[in-house]
């Protein structure tokens, strides 16, 4: 697997904010077929690579010239855990979604935006945070990538 | 209709994470059972004279890079302070004998392997060296 190199964080919280829209939309309308994307998405950053994200190419091309250069980076490691744990959620919600299953399916997309938010607002990433707490409960999919 | 009280139940259990989060943010604690025979090895190999800050990290946590910062300006500047971090990514067990839940989480530890406190989150460089403050030894004159 690609190893990504260190990005500029402002990239993963203007991306992290597109996705608290996608997923609110999803809670919205139930357009479960939006979730199945973004599933996929949070999947090919995941267990790709970062650079597949399309809000990072946005962010690059559109926002990043418009503001002062910083000199901050932040590890690509964090940041594709947590679309892993992005992944899960989504996953379970598109399943949810699809099948009937309405309630479940919401939950799971809450949870996400959840998630989504606090990192979009406060840079809280709350999947990297609580890793330990994962890796005992869920010791696969805490597996360190 | 559903989905908009979703939304906003997902909002509002935003808000109050980020509250708590917010809140607990670098608070010092101090843990009564703290006992020195308990202490794994991979922390006992780190302990130095004085006070070590031992930082405990995961390859995952961000934040961890911004208490490193902190922690090692004030261990630079201040006398009988060090500041080690521990790599506990592949080390659950260690996290468990420690009751150590998130990270960064931050123990400082006398030389013998006494708990003096712990900082859950980003340390807050004034309030942890004046917790700290009377378990270092007073510089010279001072």
């Amino acid at each position: 697997m690609p190893k990504d190199s260190p990005v500029d964080p402002r990239g993963p919280r203007f991306s992290a904010w597109m996705t608290t829209v996608v997923l609110a939309i999803v809670l919205l309308t139930g357009w479960w077929r939006l979730l199945a994307a973004q599933t996929v998405l949070f999947a090919m950053c995941a267990f790709i690579s970062l650079k597949l994200n399309p809000w990072g190419h946005v962010y690059r091309f559109a926002i990043q010239p418009r503001l002062t250069p910083t000199t901050e980076r932040e590890e690509a490691a964090p940041l594709r855990f947590a679309q892993g744990v992005g992944f899960v959620f989504a996953l379970i919600g598109t399943l949810g979604y699809a099948t009937g299953l309405t309630t479940l399916g919401m939950v799971a997309t809450g949870l996400a935006l959840v998630a989504a938010l606090l990192n979009a607002a406060l840079g809280l990433c709350l999947g990297c945070e609580a890793y330990l707490l994962l890796r005992r409960y869920a010791p696969a999919l805490a597996r360190p990538q | 209709m559903t989905g908009v009280w979703a939304l906003l139940g997902a909002l509002a259990v935003a808000g109050a994470i980020g509250v708590l989060l917010k809140v607990r943010e670098g608070r010092i604690s101090r843990r009564d059972d703290s006992s020195t025979a308990d202490l794994p090895a991979p922390v006992r190999e780190l302990l130095a004279p004085g006070v070590t800050l031992v930082q405990l990290s995961t390859t995952f946590c961000a934040p961890c890079r911004h208490a490193k910062v902190v922690l090692r300006d004030l261990a630079d500047r201040t006398e009988g302070l060090t500041h080690a971090e521990l790599d506990i990514t592949n080390l659950p067990d260690v996290a468990a004998r420690l009751g150590v839940m998130r990270t960064p989480t931050t123990l400082a530890l006398t030389a013998d392997g006494t708990e003096v406190l712990r900082v859950g989150g980003v340390p807050k460089r004034d309030a942890l060296l004046a917790a700290l403050r009377p378990h270092l030894v007073p510089p010279s004159g001072g």
